[in-house]
């Protein structure tokens, strides 16, 4: 009895805990609707569709835009290679070593963003470098290659190593090894390893702010248009976020329903 | 086909393996005859797969020599050397077919691409596996994929074929089955084998010689019937097959022969260590060289005991008899004519069925 | 090193630790050193400069001295003999002046001291903004952990986990949303004229200045942080044995026993992971205190931190308040690890 009693409780207690999570979402969401600027659920003037083509026309948000994502490219140009080596460079040494380089390559993920943007643009500063898209790619770089390093490891934990030997056994170079073995393993990994980099540098604020100098992304300008909230075309561009992120959570569980099957019926 | 190639010599002179401080494998002299069916055998963990490394060039010995087929090993890497591995786990590649996985090893030495495809098909069908070739390894049966594995390792045509454990991961049917295909394969190829093993069923039935290893040593090498018959020390002879044990100490020695006093009786039994009057050895005896003798049977050596239990076991029974050496298995032919009559037993072995050896570590202790 | 090479051959070994070190020495280290070292230097008036400057002054009288044994010059005698002494004289001056020259230039240029008085800059407003940061951090984790164990837990091993799974996907909505819009969502509520305002104020209460207050920064930093504390808990505790939760409550164990001995200490890693993230998170962040004050409000630390860079163009003060927070954070990584014994290894999930 006491058992249903508290189930019940911790259901109620979750209830509320959604609520917590969604309501804030609805609610800038149905600002984003609302025909009053500025951004406001209190004084609702009618349904909208003027504050998405308010959007559509922004020239900076448009720049911001591009900037985004050629800075996500670069950062996946970048970090996808070198979480890859400290992944492989990690399996190869003693076990000393590797705990030190380990702390190394995880540390960025336990450092505030401020200080990674921060301590980047003051090394470049050094070599007469100016803080820009430059400095925001390396910035974002030291810390997504961290994310990379951790996936690509976690998925050659699981290679048997006895197949890189047989490949070896059977007259394959190392790189021959390399090539035909390891890295089709790993094909599943680089591809989630590219979609998790491009999220975690499009996404990214506190170290990109402090990186990049007279530069912005989009998420930048959105920061810079948020603190006074003027009008509801950033509600707009969020409803689009929520959109893009609700889309990418059904096509990742789909995904991994179908993989899951996929390996369900190789078994 | 191309002619079969024949199988190269293999010898350790002097080769042992360290990890650390840990030595896994001591000192090891070891010949193995080119075309050899050779077997090691030993508990888990005793060093097998290490000594199979060492041959497939996956480690460097930490001080000796490897030679095969006469020549030094010695910098020469896996990919270069005329021997084909066998892996405990199979290690088939998982998102190659059938095929290319048999092709890999050809692949890798250039052939063209219908060549070695041709090529994999004969093998596969050579392990009666023809029509997979097309199919992924996770689609195939234990069996077939066992089958695929060694038609990966013949594509290169290794003068020496390595086997680690290959069928402890197939069901005992299957088992027996692979075992005589294994031996037929190796006469027809004239590969040298080197199989290894933890059960000695597999090792006495198929290989020609075998060599029995202990904690990083290789203590004894013969025949079959050797290592089964004439064990060398107490672990050989309690590590294969069945064995009764009765401590006791030498009385007297003679033609090769000893008299051992145990607390069940003093008995005769060959004395291969030319143990001396006075030290302390254990007779060893198998239960199927222990008689039950009819009343007023003779035998050179006799003891008495009490029927504890009889176990029904098919074409044998197992009797446990208390005796005043302790409790002594006995294995018995059934003849149809049910159980035994009730009272005491009398216990009947040749004066050459049991062995003397001085006392040692023997298989339940390692356990 | 040989390992390697035999693993992969000489040429992708040599790649593998070109890549690597690139990152690890010239991405994550490098410009920490240098951070570091540009917060132990200024640059400060020259070492001895009070006594270079009477020395200037002195020159300064000399030059004066000269003009006046010039003027007395020109009545001299004989005519060579005047213009022997003026030129004599000239040289003198000429002399002088360049030496003023000289020493007035080492007098003006700074030069770099090594000093700590970079981190004295702090003074009391930004000791106590400092300490405010820290201390709502972990207030911030400190709440997290309390809302979200129950919930992980819950999720974890009392739900079926085919709901379970679905629960987390649509837990990974709000997560994966960018962070400046959760924040800006609850500028929305907390605002004068907003939702919450308004229910206040049919209750008679209000309107209150959240934001204007500051007291939204902290709302908003639990909100947008919070399921960094979710996600590590609920990975942990999915991968505990639902027997051994059994065989404790078989075992005569009561619920929060079984907490405390079973469940807490399998969630460990979890916990650290979720505390470190959300303390991290929370000390560093820029976005909420920026976007929920609108600058109304006192100042957080991290806006301290781009204030010096970029408004007061104080490096190397700038660079001591950064190094000040990596201090505080790495102190939190090693006591979390310390307080629950586990190891950075236990932490990549
Ligand atoms: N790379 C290694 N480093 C340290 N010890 C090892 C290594 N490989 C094997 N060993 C140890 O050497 C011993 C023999 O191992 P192995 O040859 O694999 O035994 P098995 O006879 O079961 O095949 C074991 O105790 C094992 O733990
Ligand atoms: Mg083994």
């Amino acid at each position: 009895m006491t058992r249903t009693g508290s189930g019940l409780l911790l259901r109620i207690y979750m209830g509320v805990f959604f609520l917590y999570m969604f309501l804030p979402l609805a609610i800038m969401v149905a600002a984003g609707f609302n025909d009053y600027s500025p951004p406001s659920v209190t004084v609702w003037k009618g349904f909208t569709l003027h504050w998405f083509t308010e959007l559509w026309q922004d020239r900076r948000m448009w720049s911001g835009l591009a900037n985004s994502v050629l800075i996500a490219g670069a950062v996946i140009a970048l970090a996808l290679p070198m979480g890859l080596a400290g992944a492989l460079l990690l399996g190869r040494l003693g076990s000393r070593a590797a705990g030190v380089l380990y702390t190394a390559m995880v540390s960025p993920l336990l450092t505030p963003g401020i200080i990674l943007g921060i301590s980047t643009v003051i090394f470049w500063r050094g070599l007469d470098v100016s803080a820009g898209l430059f400095t925001a790619i390396l910035a974002q770089t030291t810390f997504i290659a961290s994310y990379t390093m951790l996936m690509f490891m976690a998925r050659l934990q699981r290679q048997d190593g006895a197949l890189e030997e047989a490949a070896l056994d059977l007259g394959a170079t190392p790189f021959q090894a390399f090539r035909r073995i390891t890295l089709p393993f790993l094909r599943p990994t680089i591809l989630t390893a590219a979609v998790i980099a491009f999220l975690q540098s499009f996404e990214n604020y506190n170290t990109t702010m402090f990186a990049i100098g007279g530069e912005h992304t989009l998420v930048t300008e959105i920061g810079s248009r948020m603190r006074f909230g003027l009008s509801p075309a950033i509600n707009a561009l969020g409803i689009l976020f929520i959109l893009a992120t609700v889309a990418f959570a059904l096509a990742w569980a789909a995904l991994k329903a179908h993989e899951r099957r996929a390996a369900e019926q190789a078994t | 086909m191309t002619p079969t190639p024949s199988g190269m010599d293999i010898a350790l002179s002097g080769a042992a393996v360290r990890f650390g401080t840990f030595q896994a494998v001591h000192p090891t002299d070891l010949t193995i005859e080119a075309g050899e069916f050779f077997s090691i055998l030993g508990p888990s963990g005793c060093g097998k797969t290490t000594i199979l490394r060492l041959l497939s060039g996956f480690l460097d010995p930490s001080e000796g020599e490897v030679r095969i087929g006469g020549q030094p090993m010695a910098g020469i890497g896996p990919s270069d050397r005329p021997t084909a591995l066998i892996f405990q786990n199979l290690a088939l590649f998982p998102l190659m077919t059938v095929w290319e996985n048999v092709a890999f090893g050809l692949e890798m030495r250039g052939w063209k691409t219908a060549r070695r495809r041709a090529r994999a098909f004969e093998l596969l069908d050579m392990v009666a596996l023809g029509g997979q070739g097309d199919k992924l390894p996770s689609e195939l049966s234990g069996g077939q994929r066992q089958r695929v594995a060694i038609a990966r390792a013949l594509a290169v045509e290794p003068a020496v074929l390595l086997l680690d454990e290959p069928l402890s991961a197939l069901d005992l049917k299957l088992r027996q089955h692979m075992r005589a295909e294994l031996k037929q394969l190796q006469e027809t190829t004239g590969i040298t084998f080197v199989y290894i093993t933890h059960d000695q069923g597999e090792a006495l039935t198929m290989s020609d010689r075998v060599a029995v290893m202990n904690r990083g040593r290789i203590v004894q090498v013969g025949s079959a019937d050797d290592v089964y018959d004439r064990p060398a020390t107490a672990f050989v002879a309690t590590f294969v097959g069945e064995m009764n044990r009765l401590p006791g100490r030498i009385e007297s020695v003679a033609e090769g022969r000893a008299r051992i006093a145990t607390a069940g009786g003093s008995f005769l039994a060959p004395n291969p260590g030319g143990l001396a009057p006075g030290a302390e050895a254990v007779l060893f005896l198998r239960p199927e060289r222990l008689h039950l003798l009819a009343p007023g049977e003779a035998a050179a050596n006799v003891l008495e005991g009490g029927l504890v239990r009889r176990d029904m076991e098919g074409a044998f029974s197992t009797l446990i008899v208390e005796t005043g050496a302790g409790r002594l298995t006995v294995q018995r032919v059934n003849s149809g004519s049910g159980g035994l009559p009730a009272g005491p037993l009398r216990l009947g072995f040749a004066d050459r069925a049991g062995v003397i050896l001085p006392a040692g570590e023997t298989a339940d202790d390692a356990a | 090193m040989t390992r390697l090479r035999r693993s992969f051959g000489a040429p992708l070994a040599a790649l593998i630790v070109l890549l690597t070190g690139i990152w690890v020495l010239g991405l994550i280290a490098a410009p920490q050193v240098i951070m570091i070292e540009q917060s132990l230097w200024k640059m400060d008036r020259p070492a001895g400069a009070d006594e270079l400057s009477v020395q200037i002054d002195r020159l300064y009288n000399r030059l004066d001295m000269l003009a006046l044994d010039r003027a007395a010059a020109r009545t001299l005698s004989t005519p060579s003999a005047t213009d022997a002494k003026l030129a004599q004289i000239d040289a003198e001056r000429a002399a002088v002046a360049a030496e003023i020259a000289d020493l007035e230039t080492r007098e003006s240029t700074p030069v770099r001291t090594w000093t700590l008085t970079n981190y004295a800059q702090m003074g009391q407003a930004h000791l106590r903004i400092f300490a405010k940061t820290i201390l709502a951090a972990l207030a911030v984790t400190a709440i997290a952990f309390a809302v979200c164990y129950p919930i992980a837990f819950a999720i974890a091993k009392l739900e079926p986990p085919r709901r379970a799974a679905l629960i987390m996907l649509a837990l990974v909505i709000p997560y994966a949303i960018n962070e400046l819009l959760r924040v800006f969502a609850w500028q929305m509520i907390l605002n004068y004229g907003g939702p919450l305002n308004a229910a206040l104020g049919l209750l008679g209460i209000g309107p209150v200045p959240f934001l204007e207050s500051g007291s939204g920064v902290f709302v908003a930093m639990v909100y947008a942080y919070i399921l960094f504390m979710v996600f590590p808990l609920y990975n942990v505790l999915e991968t505990l044995d639902m027997n051994q939760i059994e065989a404790a409550r078989d075992l005569g164990a009561k619920t929060w026993q079984i907490h405390r001995r079973i469940v807490l200490p399998h969630a460990r890693p979890g916990i650290a992971v979720g505390c470190i993230m959300t303390f991290m998170l929370s000390a560093g962040s820029y976005s909420v205190p920026y976007i929920m004050t609108r600058g109304t409000a006192a100042p957080w630390f991290a806006q301290l931190v781009y204030n010096r860079f970029f408004q007061a163009s104080d490096w190397n003060v700038g660079a001591a308040y950064a190094v000040s927070l990596l201090a505080v954070c790495t102190g939190f990584v090693f006591l979390m690890m310390r307080l629950l014994k586990v190891r950075l290894r236990d932490i990549a999930k």
